[in-house]
């Protein structure tokens, strides 16, 4: 007993409540949910209706020529073979050999037709996510794992691929020798086939029990393999931390019990499903045996012949293995809405909204405004971010922010380049709300090089090229060249050509961010937000692309955080942030004769230095 | 295959018992039409109702039967295949867990994220399947055959006559999916490679405006494995039609010769009639037996994948080492001797030698690119060096016991690499046991005890992945905190204070006087390198200064250009 309350130790993960839930909700939102997500696929699938149209011819070729085989064999040794007629047989071959060909083909093209239908859908449903996930705002990101959203873009939809790939030719062929086998049934007699037909209710009662539990566990499964997935993504990527901090062990601790929950939900999920073909299986042996005894009775009363029981319990095993199969087949279905349903979630996702009203092609002058903004990243929060700032920047200024860690440098940047919408107050660009630009009129006429420099596995050139894309490799160069990046690059193995790797350690820190100023610097914006885009580049460099940085500032309106003051003294003017909040703003000379906070800020440097 | 089926082994007790309850299923499946003949012969033609009921009885006992072993099987086979899944999956990430930094360079995250999560399911699906549907197959495949030679040996032999040439087809069908599904998920591997690239560059990608170009990159390597996955499937479809065209032709020179037979009177028309229907029932199991060849090319290929892994010999740390007693006066000290070292080839450092005395700090400067943070990463033994001897306490690194070492070492890397969690979760990654009052003094030091208290859910504030919703400087202080919390005796700070203002940073440099731990620390600033005790300039991977800053201030021009460049801009101001 104590067993089967916990079968080799795996606790239960659906409770008494869990199964009761569904059962209320079984009207309501949840059949939707289902159908909604099937007809999600179907939408997708149905595309290509052409193709799944030929499909479907196929598959009704390939059912009736399975049939006619036979057929003509049993004719052919009635006709022939018995009488000893065996020189008519040879046409009959001929036809059987025509018939067994065409049966081959059939079955082939409509695989082949299908794989086709259903790894487009697959990429399409792919390729949906990801230009979704594009087009989700910054916010999204902030508290997601990258792996757990990997894991719906491969492991979630494969689970859709392997169901589309034979669910759909499953399915039909089954309705199809399902519909003919119970005519015949039905022909030879009405009373044996409503005999048979008494397993069905059974056979739905069963079904529903069963996949109100697989529904459910599939889920979990799917989310136990995200979690999964997250886990491992995070930990490969900060490898070295764990190794700095021995702890692997630890981690393989944390590993392991994750992958015991998938163990736990995919036994349930396992064990459930595989009650189907076993109870289906024995719906069909209670049909035999009710088809052969009441059958039995019934001759013997003289109501039926011995032959009709014996062809009728042929016919009646026909009858249940598409059945059989259509009840695996449901299961498997149930799988697959378990990924695609974790799949649209992402895709239901509100996306940015464009709320730009002017064209595409507006041109910026460059002047940034900030109008009594207020900002906090999370609703929740109570905390603002940024409290009532309000400033204004003209046209090929220079801005340096300035302050201390967390003051909400980085956070104005971010608004500037609207990865977030403000809570109060406007940023405006040439005195316009920048919601009512459209981000690409915004971001065409910005460069931004951000605190932590991003490489992508692709060639220096193709890395560098990134902020323009019709940058002629001469134009790299030259951007390299500016950033004093050139000398590095042609000491690597294959010059501007050498593939770069994300995580590799093939080039500095320091590297990166001169390859990612080289990349602004392509860019040739109309506004330039710099976050600490030299932190870690030594001052001997960092003074030798100062020019050139200076440079690229000219005429451009430029947004400056940098910690080593001296690397904003070409700012034309200072904003001083504290705790959210502008406290200071104004030229630096005014600054310092105005002995505030930034003149304290100089002088202590100037001490420590 | 072979390491990777040998995962089944403890498990070898739940899948017999599955096994056999399958075949007590399959028994119970060929027994039924000899009831059913009882129950015709000794019911129906004898005019013997009871039986009928007998027999009946007997024959929904059976069906009862086969239900609960069915059903119990499935629990059996369930268990076997997750527990399988689970133990190589654990496997896998332990052996992954004890790989050196160099052979992560040799598999990408995204290849290693496909093996421990994909990979692993074909494999676990294939192994229930066997357990419960796949037998099945061969043995009706095969007791037909048996009954079909049973009863006319001479007709049946025309159905084995395809048989070689079916199977020579097969191996190599076998060996193809193999090939082209391996293909296939290494496809999966890029497509997880974009997929991680687009969501760690996300702002870049807004910023520049490139969801069209990086979409159009996912479209490729998505295309790529919709390609590749067309053709294996394809490929792999061919199995079925051509099992099933030549099992109809040797059907038909069943009947062709067979009629000749019963013509000649060398055999009855009922045996025919049997050994043809025999034929019917084995081509009924081929389109599962053609399943079951997709499916297992498919494992295989997987299951090589993983292999490739488990297999791995060289490339992974060595950890044991004898611990030993260190001298008072050891404990703390670095030394460098001649110490070369490259990636890859890619010469990074040249004859590097110098020395690092108990409690002293150490700074660490040199051009973008010198090599300071590859000369730190091989104190803790990230790397181990090409040539030459690294020594902590005065012993060889390469003798520690690595988890020793790693404790002697609080390490701060030049990114700081947050984990999701909370943040005294973050803090007290260090040190496992460590309670919140550790956490907040080492998050006093690092300075940043007051922002944290100032996050309404203090030190519960969730971080994201990487920590993305903190600042630089933020995340910067939780990573020293995190390694401050060791109290190790070495301190190692990669540029790690990069993103701090002036009065934060100096503060922090006060604290970590208190440490009196040995310290070696990298840094762009003059300011910072004057407070150390020496200062090691590295330029291109060679030693070009090393000495205190009143020394290289008057002897080294390197060092007097730094200072320089730092006086200009700071002049300027």
């Amino acid at each position: 007993m104590k067993f089967l309350e916990k079968p080799f130790g795996y606790e239960r993960v659906l409770t008494k409540e869990d199964l009761q839930k569904k059962v209320v909700k079984k009207k309501g939102p949840r059949a939707s949910d289902w159908k909604s997500t099937l007809g999600r696929i179907w939408k997708i699938v149905d595309e290509q209706r052409a193709l799944l149209v030929m499909v479907l011819l196929m598959v009704v070729v390939s059912s009736a020529l399975a049939l006619i085989g036979p057929f003509l064999i049993g004719k052919m040794i009635d006709h022939y073979i018995v009488p000893g007629n065996f020189k008519a047989m040879l046409p009959m071959i001929v036809a059987l050999i025509a018939i067994y060909i065409v049966l081959s083909v059939s079955l082939y093209l409509q695989n082949y037709w299908m794989i086709g239908v259903a790894q487009q859908t697959i990429y399409r449903m792919r390729t949906g996510v990801f230009h979704k996930l594009l087009r989700l705002p910054v916010s999204f990101f902030d508290k997601r794992q990258h792996g757990e959203l990997m894991s719906r873009a491969t492991n979630d939809i494969e689970t859709v691929s392997a169901t589309l790939n034979s669910a759909f030719i499953q399915v039909f062929s089954s309705v199809l020798t399902l519909t003919g086998t119970f005519i015949v049934m039905m022909y030879l007699s009405p009373l044996l086939t409503l005999l048979t037909m008494t397993i069905i209710p059974i056979m739905f009662i069963a079904m529903q029990w069963i996949t109100r539990r697989t529904g459910k566990l599939f889920k979990e499964q799917q989310a136990a393999v995200g979690a999964l997935n997250g886990m491992i993504e995070e930990t490969i990527s900060g490898q070295r931390v764990i190794k700095a901090f021995s702890q692997e062990e630890r981690v393989k601790e944390e590993f392991r019990e994750k992958s015991a929950l998938l163990r736990k939900t995919g036994f349930w999920a396992l064990a459930y499903s595989g009650y189907i073909p076993k109870v289906m299986n024995a719906l069909n042996n209670a049909s035999f045996a009710i088809v052969a005894g009441i059958g039995g009775i019934l001759a013997l009363n003289e109501y039926v012949t011995i032959g009709t029981i014996v062809i009728f319990t042929e016919y009646a095993r026909q009858f249940t293995r598409p059945l059989n199969d259509l009840a695996n087949q449901f299961n498997t279905v149930l799988s697959a809405i378990a990924g695609a349903e974790r799949v649209f979630a992402i895709m239901d996702e509100p996306a940015e909204v464009e709320t730009g009203r002017l064209p595409a092609d507006h041109q910026l002058h460059g002047a940034v405004a900030f109008s009594d903004v207020s900002f906090k990243y999370e609703q929740a929060e109570e905390e603002y971010t940024l409290r009532h700032v309000s400033f204004k920047v003209e046209p090929g200024q220079t801005a340096a922010l300035v302050g201390a860690t967390g003051a909400g440098k980085t956070t104005i940047m971010q608004l500037i380049a609207r990865f977030y919408d403000v809570d109060e107050g406007a940023v405006l660009f040439d005195d316009v709300d920048v919601r009512d630009l459209t981000r690409e009129t915004l971001r065409s006429q910005m460069a931004f090089v951000l605190q932590d420099p991003f490489l992508f596995e692709a060639s220096v050139y193709e890395n560098i090229r990134y902020g323009k894309l019709d940058a002629s490799d001469a134009d790299i160069v030259e951007a390299a060249k500016k950033a004093n990046a050139h000398d590095f690059i042609t000491k690597l193995p294959n010059g501007y050509e050498t593939v770069l790797t994300a995580d590799g350690s093939e080039i500095s820190q320091g590297q990166k961010q001169l390859l990612s100023i080289a990349r602004a610097l392509v860019a040739d914006p109309v506004i330039l937000l710099l976050d600490e885009a030299t932190s870690s580049i030594d001052t001997v460099t960092e003074l030798k692309i100062q020019e050139a940085l200076e440079v690229l500032m000219q005429g451009r309106t430029s947004f400056v955080i940098a910690h080593r003051l001296n690397t904003i003294r070409s700012a034309d003017v200072v904003f001083v942030m504290q705790k959210g909040e502008l406290v200071e703003a104004g030229p630096q000379s005014d600054l310092i004769a105005k002995g505030g906070i930034y003149a304290s800020m100089l002088k202590a440097q100037e001490d420590l230095a | 295959m072979k390491t990777v089926f040998s995962y089944i082994k403890p498990y070898k007790w739940p899948a017999l018992i599955a096994l056999t309850l399958m075949l007590i299923e399959l028994f119970v499946e060929l027994v039924q039409p000899l009831i059913m003949a009882k129950i015709i012969d000794e019911g129906i033609l004898a005019s013997n109702g009871d039986a009928i009921w007998l027999w009946g009885a007997v024959m929904f006992g059976l069906a009862l039967v086969a239900l609960i072993s069915g059903i119990t099987n499935s629990y059996f086979s369930s268990h076997a295949a997750q527990s399988f899944g689970y133990d190589l999956r654990n496997e896998l990430f332990s052996k992954i867990q004890s790989f050196t930094m160099a052979t992560y360079l040799k598999f990408p995250t995204s290849s290693l994220i496909t093996r421990l999560t994909s990979d692993i399911t074909q494999v676990q699906n294939v192994f229930f399947m066997s357990l419960r549907i796949m037998l099945r197959a061969p043995l009706a495949v095969i007791g037909s055959m048996i009954m079909a030679f049973a009863v006319n040996a001479k007709m049946a032999l025309f159905l084995v006559i395809g048989a070689p040439i079916l199977l020579l087809f097969l191996a190599f069908m076998v060996k193809r999916g193999v090939a082209y599904f391996s293909h296939v998920q290494n496809r999966l591997d890029r497509v997880n490679r974009v997929l991680q690239e687009g969501l760690q560059a996300v702002r870049l990608v807004k910023a520049y405006m490139r969801g069209q170009y990086e979409s159009s990159r996912f479209e490729k390597v998505a295309d790529a494995l919709k390609f590749d996955t067309m053709k294996a499937l394809r490929t792999m479809e061919l199995i079925m039609p051509v099992l099933l065209l030549v099992m109809n032709f040797s059907l038909l020179a069943v009947l062709w010769f067979g009629a000749r037979e019963v013509s000649a009177g060398s055999a009855q028309v009922g045996d025919l009639v049997a050994v043809v229907n025999y034929a019917m029932r084995m081509t009924g199991a081929f389109s599962m037996f053609a399943f079951i060849i997709v499916a297992f090319a498919r494992a295989k290929a997987s299951a090589e994948r993983m292999e490739e892994i488990l297999l791995i010999e060289d490339g992974l740390e060595v950890r044991s080492g004898q611990a030993i007693d260190f001298a008072e006066e050891q404990l703390g000290t670095v030394r460098f001797n001649n110490v070369s070292f490259a990636y890859n080839d890619t010469p990074v450092l040249r004859n590097v030698s110098f020395d690092v005395k108990q409690g002293e700090k150490l700074a660490i400067m040199g051009a973008t690119g010198a090599g300071k943070s590859s000369l730190l990463s091989l104190i803790p033994r990230f790397y181990e060096a090409t040539s030459g001897t690294v020594f902590v306490n005065g012993r060889n690194v390469l003798d520690w016991d690595l988890d020793a070492l790693r404790a002697m070492i609080g390490f701060v890397p030049q990114q700081s690499l947050l984990f999701t969690g909370s943040i005294s979760e973050n803090v007290g990654w260090g040190k496992v046991d460590a309670g919140l009052g550790e956490i907040e003094a080492a998050a006093a030091k690092a300075q940043i005890h007051e922002a944290v208290e100032s996050f309404p859910n203090a030190y519960n504030t969730r971080v994201g992945q990487k920590g993305v919703n903190l600042s630089g400087g933020q995340k910067q202080r939780l990573s020293i905190a995190r390694a401050l919390i060791r109290k190790s005796q070495i301190l190692i700070l990669d540029d790690s204070t990069s993103a701090l203002d002036v009065k934060t940073e100096a503060a922090l440099w006060d604290a970590l006087e208190e440490e009196r731990a040995t310290m070696l620390v990298v840094t762009q600033k003059i300011r910072t390198a004057r407070g150390a005790d020496r200062i090691l300039l590295l330029d291109a991977g060679q030693v070009v200064g090393f000495g205190s800053h009143s020394e290289l201030v008057q002897t080294n021009e390197l060092y007097k250009k730094i200072a320089q460049s730092q006086q200009e801009q700071g002049e300027h101001s």
